[in-house]
């Protein structure tokens, strides 16, 4: 065997091995991303159960509010299509976080619009599943929230690494792609003050 | 303005690895000056080439402290828990505040990483709370019934990720090795103190000629020796202590990201005049939430005072004259 040939299949051999380093630390960061996510979607499976609970609540005291009760269901339907959605990709992708954040922000102001009706009930804001359902609301939002962080983090881990020389030459043809984050849009705070001169 | 928790962190960090080095500077020099004043007063009797009496000191600090920390270890925070006579909340309560609080629990466990701890609740008036035990995994969080009562869900949101901050630091573990060391200290002092007896009883027996009794003089070279390092050893320990609280306060705004939690329910301790926590509970004074000034002078004191906490989570000097529960509406 010629020493060329052998030089060559030395190299062969490096490149295999230095490639599947990459891979494997792509398919490691992409677990995170996904181990992540079903953190966030544990707790979003928990709120989205939790509202028919809070109409059923609700019903018998704002049962003339019907539009307010409507909004609440429907964008709680929306969120929960957009959460199925994800779950049946085996995972979030690159556009699939952004609706679903969407989604669940406006289940979010539907559910603040509820609360903040229920004041106008002595009697329903006191009883104790009331209480109770408000509890576990705000309790899933704060996990959602500080999951989000961690989630946010490894996404950033996992992209980077794809974006990095030289696992870029690669990372598609491994079958891996972008992830989007999950941002919150605070529309109130995004909104430019309005300036009236006249 | 809030503060930069993540400079106020490396700040209390710093200066705990620098009393910690502190704490082993103090037994290694105690130990040279221990075998340098027995040299000079005991030269006829003590001329061996190595340095025995400063290895002595030396060892028997850092064996009782080992020991001792080894005893700590064993036991984990729901032992220290139950000890104070705290109960264990079911984690599936269906009582409305019980359920408030393994949910906070629940929330800073996901914030910070680590495994949700188990969590007692002590019957006591006074705002209190600890986290106890060796390690995330074995830790466990107490609050009082005070503590659940009379703070609003942010600021018990703040209290308990300021005992996740002291679970995320290790601090008891921190806490445990001082407070071993200061038993290794207590326990030279000790041998020094029998030793001199036994001394003085030999004495009669023995000829004086060569001096000093070698027995009296080491004895007495532990005594002096011990009692200063666990003096200043025991000011130390309180010091780390109140610099791991300003971290753990620090830590508490970096998981909540909400600096009026914690500072409100300061401000409520601050004004609440009840003290009412179990006698039996006073050998984890250091492991409490906050510690009323009447328990020790405050070089003592193993926690800041409130005010100061409540400066240092606002950014600035806290006014008395403010008016309270101003930012928690």
């Amino acid at each position: 065997m010629s020493t060329t040939l052998m030089v060559i299949i030395g190299l062969i051999v490096l490149v295999a091995l230095w490639a599947s380093g990459i891979y494997n630390s792509l398919v490691q960061l992409r677990n995170q991303v996904n181990n992540a996510w079903s953190q966030i979607d544990v707790q979003l499976q928990r709120r989205y159960d939790l509202i028919p609970n809070l109409i059923e609540a609700v019903k018998g005291y704002m049962g003339y509010e019907k539009s307010t009760l409507e909004a609440v269901v429907n964008a709680r339907n929306h969120a929960q299509d957009a959460r199925s959605k994800i779950a049946q990709s085996g995972g979030p992708t690159e556009s699939s976080v952004n609706e679903l954040a969407q989604a669940d922000a406006a289940v979010k102001g539907a559910l603040t619009n509820i609360f903040a009706l229920a004041e106008n009930y002595p009697q329903l804001r006191a009883s104790e599943n009331m209480q109770q359902l408000q509890e576990e609301l705000t309790s899933t939002e704060n996990k959602v929230a500080f999951t989000r962080q961690a989630y946010n983090d490894s996404v950033m881990m996992y992209n980077t690494k794809q974006q990095e020389f030289p696992a870029v030459l690669m990372a598609s043809a491994f079958g891996h792609h972008l992830v989007e984050l999950f941002q919150v849009d605070d529309v109130e705070v995004k909104k430019a003050p309005k300036v009236n001169f006249s | 303005m809030a503060m930069n928790f993540w400079q106020a962190q490396q700040q209390a960090k710093s200066k705990t690895t620098f009393y910690l080095i502190t704490f082993i500077v103090l037994t290694i020099i105690t130990a040279v000056l221990a075998e340098l004043a027995l040299r000079t007063y005991a030269g006829k009797n003590y001329q061996e080439p190595v340095p025995y009496v400063g290895l002595g000191f030396l060892a028997v600090t850092f064996l009782v402290a080992g020991f001792n920390y080894l005893n700590y270890t064993r036991a984990g925070g729901s032992y220290v828990a139950e000890s104070v006579g705290a109960e264990l909340v079911d984690p599936y309560t269906q009582d409305p505040k019980e359920r408030q609080l393994i949910n906070i629990v629940e929330e800073i466990a996901l914030a910070t990483s680590l495994p949700v701890p188990p969590v007692y609740i002590l019957k006591a008036e006074e705002i209190n709370a600890f986290a106890a035990g060796t390690s995330p995994q074995n830790a466990a969080i107490t609050v009082t019934t005070g503590c659940l009562y009379a703070l609003n869900r942010d600021e018990l949101q703040g209290v308990l990720a300021h005992e996740f901050g002291h679970i995320y630091n290790r601090d008891m573990t921190i806490g445990m090795r001082v407070a071993a060391m200061i038993m290794g200290f207590f326990i030279v002092t000790y041998i020094g103190l029998r030793l001199l007896q036994f001394g003085s009883y030999s004495r009669r027996s023995n000829d004086q000629k060569n001096g000093g009794n070698p027995m009296v003089i080491i004895g007495l070279v532990f005594l002096v020796a011990g009692a200063v390092t666990w003096f200043f050893g025991s000011i130390l320990q309180a010091m780390v202590s109140r610099q791991r609280e300003y971290l753990a306060d620090a830590c508490s705004v970096q998981y909540t990201r909400n600096p009026a939690g914690i500072a409100g329910a300061l401000k409520k301790i601050l004004n609440s005049q009840v003290s009412d926590m179990p006698r039996s509970g006073k050998p984890f004074a250091h492991l409490y939430f906050n510690e009323h000034e009447s328990f020790f002078s405050r070089i003592f004191a193993s926690h800041p005072p409130l005010s100061e906490r409540i400066a240092a989570i606002e950014g600035g000097k806290y006014n008395d004259s403010e008016p309270l529960n101003q930012k928690q509406i």
